[in-house]
């Protein structure tokens, strides 16, 4: 077949098109985007703040427990930022609402806003860096530990988290 | 690998350019509605492009987050689809090598993709020519260097239109009528047919 000696500089004929509809179609099925991504992007775009520090996925688990009621399962999340690492553990609530509960390390007292859909929910944190909400709307959802009043002078920072579905 | 759907697929091509050509005309004007709608549009290509770097799934997402984040200080420069294309690839590429190389987390190497080719089940004669076709496809472009095959991916991912933008971006000739077919796609058919 005289395409076995096709010249780089040749321009594109079907056959070239015909093979790159096939690694585009392998690559589709094989490694698909996940299909709520869009929706978390766009989520973390409508929320935007750009002073904020961007805190990142670190690690991420999911556990399933035998309670009395029966099978649960509980994720803990990590987010590492510059100045934070934030740990979530999410826990199912009978009612289709979930409870986080949160660790901010170093531990320090915080404000802390959980931006869901509808209306924002605030707490703060203790002293150990503890938090908590007993219960959020299932979606989706990002914290904001709100800054500091200062930080040995300097004025505080935000730190948000990527977009999670709950 | 014919496409059933190709007779129509050029016109498809046509009006996708054009949506995507009046969203970015909204978003410039600030509709929060018409830039999500195009991070819908185009999302899994860039999925794509980052993945084919050898990142994780959530380093994946992360730098996906963070271009699109970047592209709202980019918005005003940018007033084509093609142009905004050519940015939104080059830039995911840039930035998920950045992280890469940082290296917190990353794949083995590629070979496991080609090792498990998803099974289409039970088929007619047809289905298993189709099948003989993309295992032949797969083993050669598994045997491609890795840059070929990271460049290949995200080549096949850019419509049409804009793939001699792009390819001209990742440092792939472009010919003065349209699209040349690189040294990468020249040697993938060499394997193919020689």
């Amino acid at each position: 077949m005289k395409s076995s000696d096709a010249a780089p500089y040749e321009p594109m004929d079907d056959f070239d098109f015909a093979i790159l509809d096939g690694i585009r179609e392998f690559f589709a099925q094989a490694d698909p985007m996940p299909a709520d991504l869009p929706e978390r992007i766009r989520f973390s775009l409508a929320m935007r703040d750009l002073e904020a520090e961007v805190a990142r996925l670190a690690d991420e688990e999911d556990s399933r427990l035998t309670t009395a009621r029966g099978v649960e399962q509980s994720r803990t999340i990590t987010f590492d930022s510059e100045s934070l690492t934030i740990m979530i553990r999410i826990d199912p609530n009978r009612n289709g609402t979930v409870r986080i509960d949160g660790w901010l390390a170093p531990p320090q007292r915080r404000e802390i806003e959980m931006q869901t859909a509808a209306d924002p929910l605030r707490v703060s944190s203790d002293e150990q860096g503890r938090f908590a909400f007993p219960s959020v709307p299932e979606g989706t959802a990002r914290l904001v530990v709100r800054a500091a009043e200062h930080d040995q002078g300097r004025p505080g920072r935000s730190v948000v988290t990527p977009a999670l579905i709950l | 690998m014919d496409d059933p759907r190709s007779a129509t697929a050029s016109q498809g091509r046509a009006d996708r350019r054009a949506r995507i050509g009046a969203l970015l005309d909204a978003a410039r004007d600030g509709s929060d509605d018409a830039l999500g709608q195009i991070v819908t549009e185009l999302s899994p290509m860039l999925w794509q492009v980052a993945r084919a770097t050898g990142l994780s799934s959530g380093d994946a997402e992360d730098v996906l987050q963070t271009v699109w984040l970047r592209l709202l200080s980019h918005l005003d420069g940018i007033r084509a689809p093609m142009a905004l294309i050519s940015w939104l690839v080059v830039t995911t590429r840039r930035e998920a090598w950045r992280v890469r190389a940082s290296g917190r987390r990353q794949l083995p190497a590629d070979e496991e993709w080609f090792s498990e080719l998803p099974d289409q089940g039970p088929g007619a004669e047809e289905q298993v020519i189709i099948d003989d076709q993309r295992r032949t496809l797969w083993a050669a472009f598994g045997q491609l260097s890795g840059r070929c095959q990271e460049l290949l991916r995200i080549l096949a991912f850019v419509p049409r239109p804009d793939y001699q933008a792009v390819a001209a971006e990742l440092g792939m000739p472009a010919g003065s009528i349209g699209p040349t077919r690189g040294r990468c796609l020249a040697k993938l058919r060499a394997l193919l047919t020689g």
